[in-house]
């Protein structure tokens, strides 16, 4: 089974992978624009990866834990010393992008739009 | 730091691909399943073995406009060791190599640092964890094996994880893990490499090889290197750096190729760090000393028998193909009796018309990485280019990552003088001193550079040896030169970087005929 889990900002990102922690489940994080009030998404690439990336999970991802992570408003995200960029294990550099947490394995920007690169990291 | 490097890779990965047709329809959503691969089971080429040779040529090869798919399959080592898509270099070859000299090189800057006035700990042994640096390297590694599975998939290029095998010249059983099913190729690609050979004595199982060693799951401890080629020597010389107790087994000459005094050098440098060399002895057994430690007995040069328990020992005696599992009969692929490599030709052609081989598996060639990917990315353009560009395998530059490391492009002076003969070459020669040694007091004893010119003008330069730190960086700009055909005049009217290293190279004057002593004189006159 898949569980899906969505949080916004890097704190709650955070405690959402910390109570993972002792988890054997394969988790991955999805790190998309975040929208605003009327549900529209700063992140053109984000919008175009979002159905590519979910259609893959149905299909390809039997067990484990989806997050989906909101970086943010545009500007914050374009701050260079934010803590997804700055964050050691993260390393973010591009919205939208796709890790494997844990492991080396993640797909980012127009990458996230060919169904069978994403098939491929829910397949490793 | 392992995230930036990641991420690094990645972001050149997807910079790499997009000057290239192949990847510039990304824009659009391009969704194709797997069972279309399944039915589109022909292909322009098929490439087995997905190492440096074999994946340039399937890149290069897609980027044309070829149907390609490339096959790779990693027999496990008799310790079960296996490893992801890339091949030697990048898996148990090059990279963890150089990444683990690198941790050796910062265990001796630590050492100098007291000197420069770093005020480390009193009495500060700093030790060092295996298990920190192999978790680090092996990250590095798995980083990369997926930046090559990406990308293949965004150049179209198919990729099974599967053993390939010939049922005829234009056909390839395909066998992975779960199933087997057959393609059909207009051309064959064979770039399958080399693995370690193990001595045929006893006990050669409980030994490891190069591609067990950089993911062993605790320090190798006390460890013995059979071997004098520069795998052997490299492998000895970092896992001295890291602080452990090794004994080197050289049977007869060390860098078998490379020019001797060179080598020579190298180890002397490394018997005056304290490494113990083990000239002349071979191997005659190794059995389990209990501790999960082995005792080795060798015939030293005085015909005597000796042993020692080791934690580890370390066989780096030589490559060698593993071709049987291809089934060449079935393609008609001749092999070189001798070392069992693929005889080709000037194009890679092998016996089979259409069937290459190209990289360590093939005869003849430098078993190096840069040379089996320009090998492979120019087959391809040959291929599926109309390209008629051959490779040219002269001026290869190569760098051994012993502790002193040694770099060198051209001809050994042995070999130089064998061409054309004394009278024909001049040999011009140094010691020198880096001045980062100084304040340390860094032996430099070993510290030498020589360019070997023919007398004859344009007095053509054919090998330049570089024996000091960072070998590798300072070689590679004297190989450009030296591929445009620079000449000693040439060389000797370039303008210094002081104060370098490299700069000793291009101050030679003294030549072996003169006499003179070759030893460093002052600093900067
Ligand atoms: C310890 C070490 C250090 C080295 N250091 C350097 C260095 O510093 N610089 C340098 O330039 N070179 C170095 N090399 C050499 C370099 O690694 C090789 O020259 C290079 O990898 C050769 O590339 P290749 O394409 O011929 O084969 P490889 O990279 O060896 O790839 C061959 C691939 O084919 C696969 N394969 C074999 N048979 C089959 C089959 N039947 N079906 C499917 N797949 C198959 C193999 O498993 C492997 O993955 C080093 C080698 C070693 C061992």
């Amino acid at each position: 089974m898949v569980e899906f889990k969505e949080v916004e900002g890097y704190d709650s990102l955070k405690s959402e992978l910390k109570s993972l922690e002792k988890s054997d489940k394969p988790v991955f994080v999805l790190f998309t624009g975040s929208k605003d009030s009327s549900g529209k998404s700063w992140c053109p690439d984000c919008v175009t990866a979002d159905p590519v990336v979910h259609a893959s999970v149905k299909e390809k991802l039997s067990e484990g834990v989806f997050i989906t992570c909101q970086v943010g408003p545009r500007d914050f995200w374009k701050n260079q010393s934010n803590p997804f960029r700055t964050d050691s294990k993260l390393k973010i550099t591009a919205v939208p992008t796709l890790i494997h947490w844990g492991q080396s394995n993640r797909l980012v920007e127009e990458q996230l739009f060919k169904r069978d690169m994403v098939d491929m990291l829910f397949e490793d | 730091m392992r995230a930036t490097l990641m991420t690094a890779m990645i972001r050149t990965g997807a910079k790499q691909c997009c000057p290239y047709a192949a990847c510039s329809s990304s824009r659009s959503v391009a969704y194709y399943s797997k069972s279309a691969i399944d039915t589109n089971s022909n292909y322009d080429l098929v490439v087995i073995g997905g190492g440096s040779g074999g994946l340039a040529c399937s890149k290069e090869a897609a980027d044309q406009g070829a149907r390609v798919a490339v096959l790779d399959w990693v027999a496990p080592t008799p310790h079960g060791q296996s490893w992801g898509l890339g091949g030697t270099c990048v898996n148990v070859g090059c990279i963890p190599k150089k990444l683990m000299h690198q941790a050796a090189l910062v265990g001796n800057h630590l050492a100098d640092a007291a000197a420069y006035g770093w005020q480390l700990p009193k009495d500060h042994h700093v030790p060092h964890d295996w298990n920190t640096l192999k978790n680090a390297v092996q990250d590095t590694i798995k980083a990369s094996n997926w930046v090559y599975r990406v990308q293949l998939n965004s150049k179209k290029v198919d990729y099974f994880n599967a053993l390939g095998s010939f049922l005829d010249s234009n056909t390839i059983k395909v066998t992975d893990k779960k199933s087997e099913k057959t393609i059909t190729a207009k051309y064959v690609v064979l770039s399958t490499g080399l693995r370690p050979t193990y001595p045929n004595i006893p006990g050669a199982e409980l030994g490891l090889t190069s591609d067990d060693l950089f993911s062993l799951k605790k320090s190798p401890g006390r460890t013995l290197v059979v071997g004098g080629s520069y795998v052997g020597l490299e492998c000895a010389g970092f896992l001295k750096g890291l602080g452990l107790p090794v004994d080197l087994m050289i049977r007869s000459i060390p860098l078998r190729g490379f020019d001797q005094q060179c080598a020579n050098l190298i180890t002397d440098h490394m018997s005056g760090e304290g490494m113990n060399i083990l000239w002349r002895c071979s191997p005659l057994e190794v059995v389990e000393a209990g501790n999960d430690q082995k005792k080795v007995t060798w015939l030293s040069d005085d015909g005597k028998k000796e042993s020692q328990v080791y934690d580890t020992v370390l066989w780096a005696i030589g490559r060698q193909p593993r071709l049987q599992p291809l089934n060449l009969q079935a393609a008609n692929v001749q092999l070189n009796q001798k070392n069992g490599k693929v005889i080709v030709d000037d194009e890679e052609r092998s016996s089979n018309p259409s069937v290459f081989a190209i990289g360590d598996i093939a005869q003849g060639r430098p078993e190096l990485t840069p040379v089996a990917i320009s090998t492979g990315q120019l087959l391809a353009r040959r291929l599926f280019a109309k390209s008629s560009r051959l490779m040219n395998y002269d001026m290869i530059p190569t760098t051994v990552f012993t502790p002193l490391e040694y770099g060198c492009v051209g001809l050994s002076e042995e070999a130089a003088l064998k061409k054309f003969g004394e009278d024909e070459c001049e040999v011009y020669h140094a010691f020198y001193g880096p001045y980062e040694y100084t304040i340390p007091h860094r032996s430099s004893e070993q510290c030498y550079t020589k360019i070997i010119a023919l007398r004859d003008d344009p007095k053509t330069v054919i090998g330049i040896h570089f024996v000091g730190p960072n070998a590798g960086e300072v070689t590679q700009g004297f190989a450009a030169a030296m591929t445009c055909n620079i000449t000693i005049d040439q060389l000797q009217s370039t303008v210094a970087i002081h104060p370098t290293s490299a700069e000793e190279i291009i101050k030679l004057r003294i030549t072996k005929r003169s006499g003179l002593d070759p030893r460093a004189v002052g600093c900067c006159g």
